[in-house]
């Protein structure tokens, strides 16, 4: 069994099948991109790992056990943590109160090995270039400048998976190559990514494995490389190719 | 001076509620109006057993806790279960039927009469010293919920009413939270309960009733909510209000419709200027 392991998880709302007996296995360490079409369930498929919706079929389990019924604050302290499509910083309390209450909410014994909070909350702000704003709200932010801080925030509240949904978008360009050099210093601590993107080229570089959902079922598995050159990825995207 | 002396009392017994109350509906942006309700189910088991019951002190004093901290569970639960449109009506009915109770339950609570002769401790008699006990108690409560709201909890309490979704995934517990600020509203609730019969020698129904809700969540919304410092001078501006209005030449028939047109007034101004303050944004993910 994996690191994280998904079993089968199927989500219906009202009759329609928004997940489809969706089954993978993401290894420590490993970084795994997740791509597909609009609407086709990646961000759902999110929402049931991270505990905000419940499916209604198949398990769930992380580092061996079955998370399948834990509630999203009780996946959080045992390691899962996440980074929002739309920023999931809290815009109307200040940098330094975004970092520490996210802290604040360790389970103890990890609260204990912390060590001077203060100290590590200017850090996590040192490390994105952020420290002068300390004391600003948070909503005073650019997109680029959130989604570095959330990311910042989670590695150092010492998360072991990371749920990145689509930590390019709403970035300006020029802060998308410090987006991912971020990421790539995840990778480089060992960390587990499951990472949502519709940029393939981005995905290619920082991925060593990439799954493709379609119309919420999985539709295509295998290294970046494998993937771009598949027919089906091309059909997926953009219909079928009118030359063959 | 007997009326500053008065509307200084008032104002401090009706605080440690108010602040109680902006913790959960101003800071939580937990949408309920059972605060009065909490207050009944606080003030009444503790007089009615003292009073009525001849029991110690004490013993009336832990019967008005646990019966406070049971019904603020209550409401903590009904705000797990509910959508916030659907516990704001539930809370007011929770108020509703406790008041009923109360009202109708007169062989225990003596219905609309309410119950006279609730006593004082005798260094308490005069009002100057009443005055000063109601200061002490009320400052140290206020100080208690200052404290908290700038702790770890008052944090995890804002983050959770900015976006429950993103406060979760960082691992705050939103059950227990929110079940503590409830228990700190009751806490609240109790103070007040203790304290306002005593300065008036009556525990009366009317002190209770739904008029008493809408004064607390207008002292909240004018404060801003969720700022604690707000709650407090609104709370000493409307009741000054309120009751300097008796001070005016009317005849009593007439003050007291002035009174709640003139409050109606106020909390729809209030509202409307606080709208965004008020309701949770919008939640997208
Ligand atoms: N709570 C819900 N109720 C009904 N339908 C839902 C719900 N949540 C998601 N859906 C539907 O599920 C499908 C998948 O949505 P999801 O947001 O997971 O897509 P996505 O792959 O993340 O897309 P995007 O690339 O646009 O972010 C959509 O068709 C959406 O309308
Ligand atoms: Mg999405």
């Amino acid at each position: 069994m994996g690191f994280l392991s998904i079993r089968e998880v199927s989500l219906a709302i009202q009759g329609h099948m928004i997940l489809d007996h969706v089954s993978f296995d993401v290894n420590q360490g490993e970084v795994v991109g997740l791509i597909g079409p609009n609407g086709s369930g990646k961000t759902t498929l999110f929402n049931l790992l991270s505990g905000f919706l419940a499916p209604t079929g198949g398990s769930i389990h992380f580092r061996g056990s079955d998370i399948t019924n834990c509630s999203p604050s009780v996946r959080a302290q045992k390691g899962i943590g996440r980074v929002f499509q739309n920023f999931g910083i809290f815009r109307d309390m200040t940098l330094e109160e975004n970092i520490l209450v996210a802290l604040e909410a360790l389970p103890h014994e990890q609260k204990k090995l912390l060590g001077d909070m203060k100290f590590l909350v200017h850090r996590t702000l040192a490390m994105v270039g952020l420290e002068k704003s300390a004391k600003k709200k948070a909503g005073a932010l650019s997109g680029g400048q959130m989604r570095l801080l959330e990311i910042a925030r989670t590695l150092k509240c010492g998360k072991d998976l990371f749920l990145l949904d689509e930590p390019t978008a709403g970035v300006s360009p020029k802060m998308t190559g410090q987006v991912s050099g971020l990421i790539a210093e995840l990778k480089r601590e060992g960390k587990t990514v499951l990472i949502i993107e519709h940029d393939l080229p981005f995905i290619g570089r920082i991925c060593d494995r990439v799954i493709v959902l379609d119309v919420g079922k999985v539709v295509l598995e295998g290294t970046p490389d494998e993937v771009k050159q598949s027919k089906e990825l091309q059909e997926i995207y953009f219909g079928a190719d009118p030359t063959t | 001076m007997s009326f500053l002396l008065h509307l200084i009392t008032v104002t401090c017994i009706l605080l440690p509620t108010i602040v109680g109350y902006n913790l959960v509906f101003g800071k939580g942006k937990i949408f309920h109006f059972g605060q009065i309700g909490l207050q009944i189910l606080a003030a009444y088991p503790l007089w009615i057993s003292i009073v009525l019951f001849d029991q110690y002190p004490i013993m009336g004093l832990l019967l008005g806790l646990i019966s406070a901290f049971v019904a603020a569970w209550l409401l903590a639960w009904l705000s797990f279960r509910l959508d916030p449109d659907g516990l704001g009506v539930m809370s007011i009915a929770v108020h509703l039927s406790a008041l009923n109770v109360v009202l109708n339950w007169q062989s225990v609570t003596r219905g609309a009469l309410g119950v006279p002769g609730i006593p004082r401790w005798s260094f308490l008699a005069d009002n100057v010293s009443f005055a000063i006990f109601v200061i002490v108690a009320v400052s140290v409560w206020c100080v208690f919920v200052w404290l908290l709201d700038r702790s770890a909890f008052g944090r995890k309490l804002q983050a959770l009413s900015e976006h429950d979704w993103y406060a979760e995934a960082l691992g705050i517990s939103r059950k227990n939270v929110h079940i503590v600020a409830f228990l700190v509203a009751a806490g609240g609730a109790l103070l007040t309960g203790v304290l306002l019969p005593q300065y008036l020698y009556l525990l009366s129904p009317t002190d209770f009733a739904f008029p008493a809700m809408i004064f607390v969540v207008m002292c909240v919304v004018a404060g801003k909510p969720g700022s604690m410092g707000g709650a407090i001078l609104a709370t000493a501006l409307l009741m000054m209000l309120k009751e300097g209005l008796r001070l005016l030449p009317l005849s009593p028939g007439v003050v007291g419709p002035v009174r709640l047109l003139l409050f109606g007034l106020i909390l729809l101004g209030a509202v409307w200027y606080r709208r965004d303050a008020l309701f949770p944004p919008q939640r997208e993910i």
